[in-house]
């Protein structure tokens, strides 16, 4: 396959396939939101550190401002438009929240709001990966989120009763 | 904020990929190899690099699995470049979960692979990446180097392998040839049950503004090896061969640590070795931030040596 400016992209994303032609150099999160409209995943400080852009790639957490829409090419994304979904037809009910946004809701984790659907991704991957965890192990796991209103204290609060709501 | 234009391949086998890199060359364009792209595509974001070919190798199986082979205490594995900072940080050989929960053959590792960059990045970042990229102020580099790594790479002119020491030369240069490939990267070591890799992270990055890795093995009371490697204060990770020998043949006392770790920076030729500072950290103070963690390092290794 020789290389080419432009890239034909075919993905799952929340359950769907979608398939498109995008310039090489389009980054996941720009792919997300301006091409599928799916603004959920935000552009914080789009330099790998504040984890606002955080979706599930092949059911793991990743920063997609630092993926290129052609190598998620093949692979499945879930955005935090996908998680209602996931349990929404559930004994939560259709349309329901998944647990992490019911804590979120439940603790007032958030405050302007930018941060949290990357934080959602984040303690769904967190939560998968530990289902118990320690505040501490929870405030390490978080260590690729920024809230700028620096919120933390609720969020870590919301982590810990959604991982009782899961367990 | 986008990388500038460039053309894309996903290279289906190794050797396609290699096919590639010698077609970007006869037409005279800058390849880079990606992979997980958590180095590379910052710097393109930035504008910092514009490479006109970029070549997916993330398919390529050659450079998946690995060969995890333990002999007693010591072990010898062969890491596929492809393999995530998450994947290591799960492999039982090096002990998974957070911090403090040190199970694994190589404590150094399970602490590395707990605080560099965050769980999203690791989730991308690759091995091969760590070693390719040769960025002064990796953290996976130091406990590479070690724990003696061998960098694999392969070109149509055949396979070839060399130490980590060896092939990392500066800032963001190493030995890699254009028509090169990093396919595994090998470490070793009689025993590492006693090492401990310390940082001092930039709060935001994340990236050490300092790191040490120190490997210690005991026997009858006294230091009978170390391997002590530092990052991120100078323009490649090195080697502290001065405090290795001070160590040595020694008591593991706190004066013997605190004269070894002194010594951080010094060359066997005696020189200082050539630091780098900007404006997160000045030159001394990074030295300062080395040598401090070097008798962390130390010492927590020597407790884990004590407890194997």
């Amino acid at each position: 396959m020789p290389a080419a400016r432009e890239v034909s992209v075919q993905l799952t994303v929340n359950g769907a396939a979608r398939a498109a032609t995008v310039p090489a150099r389009t980054l996941l999160v720009h792919f997300l939101r301006d091409q599928l409209r799916l603004t959920g995943s935000h552009v914080g400080c789009d330099t790998t550190q504040c984890g606002a852009c955080t979706v599930a790639l092949d059911g793991v957490a990743v920063k997609s401002c630092t993926v290129l829409a052609a190598q998620a090419d093949g692979h499945e994304v879930t955005t935090i438009e996908g998680l209602t979904g996931e349990n929404g037809t559930s004994q939560h009910g259709a349309g329901a929240l998944h647990p992490v946004q019911q804590a979120f809701q439940d603790e007032h984790a958030l405050q302007c709001g930018y941060c949290t659907p990357g934080m959602v991704m984040a303690v769904r991957q967190l939560i998968a990966d530990h289902p118990s965890p320690t505040e501490d192990e929870v405030r390490h796991a978080l260590s690729g989120n920024i809230c700028r209103c620096t919120g933390y204290q609720n969020i870590v609060a919301a982590v810990l009763r959604a991982a009782n709501l899961e367990g | 904020m986008f990388p500038a234009d460039f053309a894309y391949a996903r290279a289906r086998s190794l050797d396609e990929a290699l096919d590639l890199l010698d077609e970007a060359a006869a037409a005279g364009e800058e390849a880079k190899l990606i992979a997980g792209g958590q180095s590379l595509l910052p710097m393109m974001k930035l504008r910092l690099a514009a490479p006109q070919v970029l070549i997916d190798i993330a398919d390529l199986e050659e450079l998946r699995g690995g060969d995890w082979t333990a002999r007693g205490s010591g072990f010898d594995v062969l890491i596929g470049a492809l393999t995530t900072y998450r994947q290591l940080a799960r492999d039982p050989f090096f002990g998974e979960g957070l911090p403090d929960e040190h199970s694994g053959i190589v404590p150094a590792m399970t602490d590395a692979l707990a605080v560099l960059a965050d769980p999203q990045v690791r989730a991308r970042g690759t091995i091969g990446g760590a070693v390719a990229h040769g960025d002064p102020a990796a953290d996976l580099p130091a406990v590479l180097m070690a724990l003696n790594a061998q960098v694999v790479m392969a070109s149509h002119k055949g396979e070839r392998e060399m130490p980590l020491d060896d092939f990392l030369q500066g800032i963001y240069t190493t030995d890699l040839a254009e028509d090169e490939v990093v396919t595994h990267v090998r470490i070793s070591s009689p025993d590492a049950r006693g090492s401990a890799y310390e940082k001092f992270p930039h709060p935001a990055s994340h990236l050490p503004l300092a790191g040490v890795c120190a490997v210690v093995r005991l026997s009858d009371g006294r230091i009978d090896g170390a391997e002590v490697a530092v990052t991120g204060i100078s323009p490649r990770p090195y080697r502290a061969r001065v405090t290795e020998q001070l160590l040595t043949g020694a008591a593991p006392a706190p004066d013997t640590l605190k004269a070894a770790a002194a010594q951080v920076t010094r060359l066997p030729d005696g020189q200082e070795a050539s630091l780098l500072g900007d404006q997160h950290a000045s030159a001394p103070y990074r030295a300062h931030l080395a040598e401090v963690l070097t008798r962390r390092a130390l010492a927590r290794a020597i407790a884990r040596a004590d407890a194997a």
